[in-house]
């Protein structure tokens, strides 16, 4: 029974962790329509933020710690999840002002390789990031505040439904303010909203750095929960798992998108399941890459099968009349060609 | 109906090249001011680049745009805009997932809340300036008549709804000139006659038009001045009976009006 | 001198590698529209497949060219079924698809053969010797390969029927179908095309590199990329100068500077070169299309 209930504390956890990193998506995409590929790096940039916040400045020397770190700060938690916001901010700031301008295509490319490009630094700069091996162990934020393991992961489930509140609240008066409905005008049509009078270079950015802003947070979470950090952790793939909780739960929807990041989050622990089936589970003994494959094939038809077959996701963008909202179905279902 | 006062837009030598291809190479006219005029011209003529270089859509190779006492040259569409010199587009670029309210709202200049903190916090500022646009736009859908669908996708209106938004929203920008192209293509005539109503109001409101139109029909009796472009340069410009009666404006037009059937 | 010597032709043996794939994908975005991000794992599959091929007792040659065709098939397949349902709604939805369909190719090779390194059959020629300077001939016979690739694809594109259509289609898909130009089965030849180049440049990598991954593709795709925008978009001749570029720029940097930095050293030269010229070096300057002007029937 308490095994169920941890499993669903650290499950939750998993959600509210995406469900952070699919506001940040959603504010770049869902609401301006900027096709981060990189996003990962955000995430990254947050994490390892916090990682380095949180490790004192002497690292416990022991056999398991094969880390050079120079060490951290050991500051509070507090600390931490400001610096990896203001850092997944700056991160995106700059990201965004090298591939802003260049849009479309390009924009998908250049944050891709981004991410790439960070991934590489992360994994070569030993002395700041632990190089392959990470940082571990990071402590364990409010840790001394309960006594039992158990205990523990309820507390920070806690911990994390408060953030992805606030986190929620932030995108969702984002959303439904003039800032908002500037980037949604940007996101259907650029040229249409330039002409009429926006500055939508700065908009884009504002956008892009409110994405960058949520998934650095989203980046301290995660290493509060994990209680350590390495770029392995950071691949392509979670850029896309990103995507597909935004794609599933409704582009522009900040309840959609959370409801996208739960979908994803039981696709993901849901294949842990395959070991059950007994010829999956002989073929897995011979090959170890085996399920955790599979769950990427999985993945991978799901981004099709969604894009394809219900391209406004379980919870389509509300529409924003006068005073109330029109009932979803009178959205157009095509989008403009661009 | 001589022009005492100077112009409301001043527009000398403008020119633009695609590709090596001179779309526009000489564009010198000027638009009187709170008066309407015509842009005409046989396809292929220049008038709608005119209009991306007037707007800084496109920035001109060489030339001069000044705008009442500011010069526009090259200045980027949102300065352009916030000048006060506003345009809509040949085929209307409605944010088709936005309702027509939002459209509309869109539009508005000068809202606070279109900074994040502003807008996430919900200011008095911010909220005061939004009651005044909210006024704003329900004056200019009842202007337009467009208050039954205003709750609607603009990507469900009809082509004519979505022309009428078009210039709601150029409206909604508190423009001193627009610069309106082809508002009347693809419009039922019924609504075109209305159209028509709106466009003197505005002028007599004291708003400087400048309009691009194939339907001559309806735009010559409806303008103070006529400016005749083709091939990319001015060709004649003045008061609608004497342009019309221009040899070299009709050799122009019999000359392209074979292609446009 | 002799390390320099080596530098260069290994240099232009990745650039031709680039250059092969570059032109693959700059070809389908030419008449599709959209960045083909499951691109590299068209690569993997005919590595893989020329692998296998060749386990089963088949040479090299043999298995290569079969391992193309099948690479080509896996290709069409994959675009009847998951990229022309989609072909009328914008970019974006292709790309997410496309990078759908990396993973699930990438991966289901992942299931097949797992994912420790497999040595690709390269034929182990002794290099030829100069008066004292080595020269790598299997590197060497990859960049002539590549070489008559590209000149293959530039007689296609330029001296027949079907390659000036590619261009119309690719230049203003709209212009050509209303000029009569059956779009369909251009962008179907299309694919074909440039998946039998992706299979090619699939075997190339797997001969340059030694060693296959499942991933050896995908992690390939971010030098042709580099090599595509650098070229301008859907530019086959701005392509093939960029793959020359970023596989020189590549070695030399492994050689003389670090092997760490060199995919962001070459990002980074890239980036700085759209933003001067957003068209890519040898695309359309301003990368702004030509306005339409007029046009109401």
């Amino acid at each position: 029974m308490i095994g169920w209930l941890a499993f669903a504390a650290f499950f939750l956890t998993n959600v509210g962790i995406y469900g952070i990193l699919a506001l940040g998506l959603n504010a770049q995409y869902g609401l301006a329509g900027l096709a981060n590929f990189g996003y990962v790096a955000l995430f990254a940039a947050g994490a390892f933020t916090a990682a380095l916040v949180l490790v004192p400045p002497s690292p416990a020397a022991s056999p398991e710690t094969a880390t050079a770190v120079a060490g951290g700060l050991g500051l509070p938690f507090p600390v931490a999840l400001a610096g990896a916001a203001a850092v997944g901010g700056l991160f995106a700031l700059v990201m965004g002002a090298v591939s802003l301008r260049l849009g479309g295509h390009s924009l998908a490319i250049v944050t891709f390789a981004f991410a790439q490009i960070f991934g590489a630094f992360l994994a070569g700069e030993d002395w700041l990031t632990g190089g392959q091996f990470g940082i571990s162990p990071v402590p364990q934020p409010l840790r001394g505040l309960v006594g039992s393991a158990v205990d523990y992961l309820f507390l920070y489930l806690g911990v994390t439904l408060v953030i992805v509140a606030g986190c929620f609240w932030l995108a969702e008066r984002a959303a439904g303010s003039p800032f908002g409905r500037v980037l949604r005008g940007i996101r259907e049509d650029e040229t249409a909203a330039r002409s009429l009078g926006k500055n939508t270079g700065s908009f884009k950015l504002s956008a892009f750095v409110l994405g960058g802003v949520l998934a650095g947070l989203a980046g301290a979470m995660w290493v509060g929960s994990i209680g350590s950090v390495h770029v392995g952790q950071f691949v392509p793939i979670v850029t896309f798992n990103v995507w597909l909780a935004v794609l599933l739960g409704g582009i522009g929807n900040n309840r959609g998108v959370l409801l996208g990041a739960f979908l994803l989050i039981c696709i993901r622990e849901g294949t842990r399941f395959l070991e059950g089936i007994p010829f999956l589970a002989a073929a897995s003994a011979g090959n170890p890459s085996l399920l955790p494959s599979l769950r990427y094939v999985i993945i991978g038809l799901a981004l099709i099968l969604v894009v394809r077959f219900a391209p406004r996701g379980v919870i389509p963008e509300r529409l924003r009349g006068r005073g109330q909202a029109a009932p979803p179905e009178q959205i157009p279902a095509t989008e403009e060609r661009r | 109906m001589t022009e005492t006062n100077p112009p409301m837009l001043a527009v000398a030598g403008l020119r633009k090249a695609f590709g090596g291809l001179a779309a526009v190479s000489d564009a010198t006219f000027d638009v009187p001011r709170g008066r309407i005029t015509g842009l005409i011209g046989p396809n292929g003529a220049g008038k709608t680049t005119t209009f991306d270089l007037i707007s800084g859509r496109h920035r001109p190779d060489g030339g001069r745009v000044r705008f009442a006492d500011a010069d526009l040259t090259g200045l980027a569409s949102h300065l352009v805009a916030r000048a006060g010199l506003v345009r809509t587009f040949q085929i209307p670029r409605a944010f088709p997932r936005l309702t027509v309210w939002e459209n509309l709202l869109f539009a508005g200049a000068d809202q606070p809340g279109e900074s994040f903190w502003h807008g996430v916090i919900g200011t008095r500022a911010a909220r005061a300036r939004e009651r005044a646009l909210a006024d704003e736009a329900g004056d200019v859908l009842s202007f337009l008549d467009l208050e039954h669908v205003a709750d609607l996708p603009a990507g469900g209106l009809s082509g004519g709804q979505r022309k009428l938004l078009e210039l709601g929203r150029a409206l909604m920008c508190r423009p001193r000139m627009l610069l309106l192209d082809e508002p009347f293509a693809g419009v039922a005539p019924a609504l075109i006659r209305h159209l028509v109503e709106h466009l003197v109001e505005l002028r007599d409101q004291g708003i400087t038009l400048l309009i691009i139109e194939h339907d001559l029909g309806t735009l010559v009796p409806l303008v103070d001045r006529l400016v005749v472009m083709h091939l990319g340069s001015v060709l004649a410009s003045g008061e609608p009976a004497r342009v019309r009666d221009d040899p070299r404006v009709l050799e122009a037009y019999l000359g392209g009006i074979g292609g446009r059937g | 001198m002799d390390v320099l010597f080596q530098t260069l032709v290994y240099g232009f043996a990745t650039g031709g590698v680039i250059a092969v794939a570059a032109v693959g994908l700059t070809l389908s975005f030419g008449v599709t529209g959209f960045i083909n991000f499951g691109y590299g794992e068209l690569l993997t599959v005919a590595a893989y497949t020329t692998y296998v091929l060749t386990e089963a007792g088949l040479g090299l040659l043999p298995a290569a060219a079969a391992g193309t065709a099948i690479t080509s098939a896996v290709a069409v397949g994959v675009a009847r079924t998951c990229y022309q349902p989609l072909a009328s709604r914008g970019p974006l939805p292709l790309l997410i698809t496309s990078i759908g369909v990396a993973f699930v190719l990438q991966n289901l090779v992942r299931i097949g053969f797992g994912g420790e390194p497999r040595g690709f059959p390269a034929p182990t020629w002794t290099p030829w010797q100069l008066g004292g300077v080595f020269i790598p001939k299997l590197q060497t016979v990859i960049f002539l390969v590549a070489g008559v690739c590209m000149l293959g694809v530039h007689l296609l594109l330029r001296h027949t029927l079907l390659g000036r259509t590619m261009r119309a289609a690719a230049s203003n898909e709209d212009l050509a179908r209303l000029s009569g130009l059956d779009t369909r089965r251009i962008v179907l030849v299309t694919w074909v095309a440039s998946s039998l180049i992706a299979g090619l440049g699939g075997v190339l990598l797997g001969a340059s590199q030694g060693d296959i991954t499942p991933s050896v593709g995908f992690e390939f795709l971010l030098l042709v990329f580099a090599a595509a925008l650098l070229g301008g978009i859907g530019q086959p001749y701005g392509a093939m100068l960029g793959a020359l570029l970023i596989g020189l720029g590549v070695e030399f940097g492994a050689a003389y500077v670090s092997a760490n930095y060199n995919y962001a050293l070459a990002f980074g030269v890239i980036v700085l070169v759209l933003l001067a010229r957003p068209g890519g070096l040898f695309g359309r300057g301003g990368g702004n299309a030509v306005p339409s002007e007029g046009g109401t029937p």
